[in-house]
């Protein structure tokens, strides 16, 4: 009984998200919300922007650098939570 | 590890993973790569000199405070280095930095210290936890005599 009711809620979760994807523009085509100005203007315009011809470098490190700030104090935070859990106890490489 | 040959190699080794390293950091905004990429692999060559050359010795090479304090300021920098940029930009004051001509080494403005800032993070960083994870204790009583 608890299978056939986990069965039946996974086939209506699949059925629901197949719904959300047939609404999705098709992949590739040229009039898609996701090709905008944006994107433009980070093709034609990065290396006047920023002198760097590498796009995704302009990218994250210029138009979106708080987005990569925030990224990398991510991995300090992971790593000052990582100190107050596992600190202390362990073995020890001798050399 | 104790073995010799272990030793030797990783002798010859270190130095040739460090330089691609500092170059993949150095040269992020002319080909693939970058801070993160460039310090994962920085990160994994101290990783490995840990390994081979036992925690003492790294304890004393690469102290604990210093590590801590460069992290701290890299991130410290970053933050008040691209901020300052994005409020001078606001108000009119943009490419303080010169922008260079693209294409050879000295260009791209900000991003060659930008890069090198979160180069610096995330090498120490994954050092870190990953010493974190294999021995419990990031440096040991000897260290700070």
């Amino acid at each position: 009984m608890k299978k056939l009711f986990a069965v039946m809620i996974t086939v209506v979760f699949i059925g629901f998200l197949l719904i959300g994807i047939s609404e999705m523009p098709p992949f590739g085509y040229e009039d898609n919300p996701a090709n905008n100005e944006v994107a433009n203007r980070y093709i034609e315009g990065s290396i006047d922007d920023t002198g760097a011809i590498n796009v995704v470098s302009a990218m994250i490190l210029d138009y979106r650098a708080f987005d990569t700030y925030v990224e990398a104090s991510v991995i300090f935070t992971a790593l000052i939570v990582v100190m107050a859990v596992l600190k202390e106890g362990g073995i020890k490489f001798e050399d | 590890m104790k073995t010799k040959i272990i030793e030797n190699i990783v002798k010859i080794l270190i130095p040739l993973i460090q330089v691609f390293g500092i170059y993949v950091i150095l040269f992020g905004h002319i080909s693939p790569g970058g801070g993160f990429a460039g310090g994962s692999i920085l990160g994994s060559s101290i990783i490995l000199f840990r390994f081979v050359y036992g925690s003492e010795h790294t304890d004393k090479k690469y102290p604990y405070k210093y590590l801590m304090r460069t992290v701290s300021i890299a991130l410290i920098m970053y933050g008040s280095l691209k901020g300052m940029l994005f409020i001078l930009d606001h108000f009119g004051i943009d490419k303080i930095i010169p922008v260079g001509v693209p294409n050879t080494f000295l260009s791209g403005g900000s991003i060659i210290p930008l890069n090198i800032m979160i180069g610096l993070v995330v090498t120490i960083t994954f050092y870190f936890i990953a010493i974190l994870f294999e021995e419990g204790e990031l440096e040991y009583e000897h260290a700070s005599e």
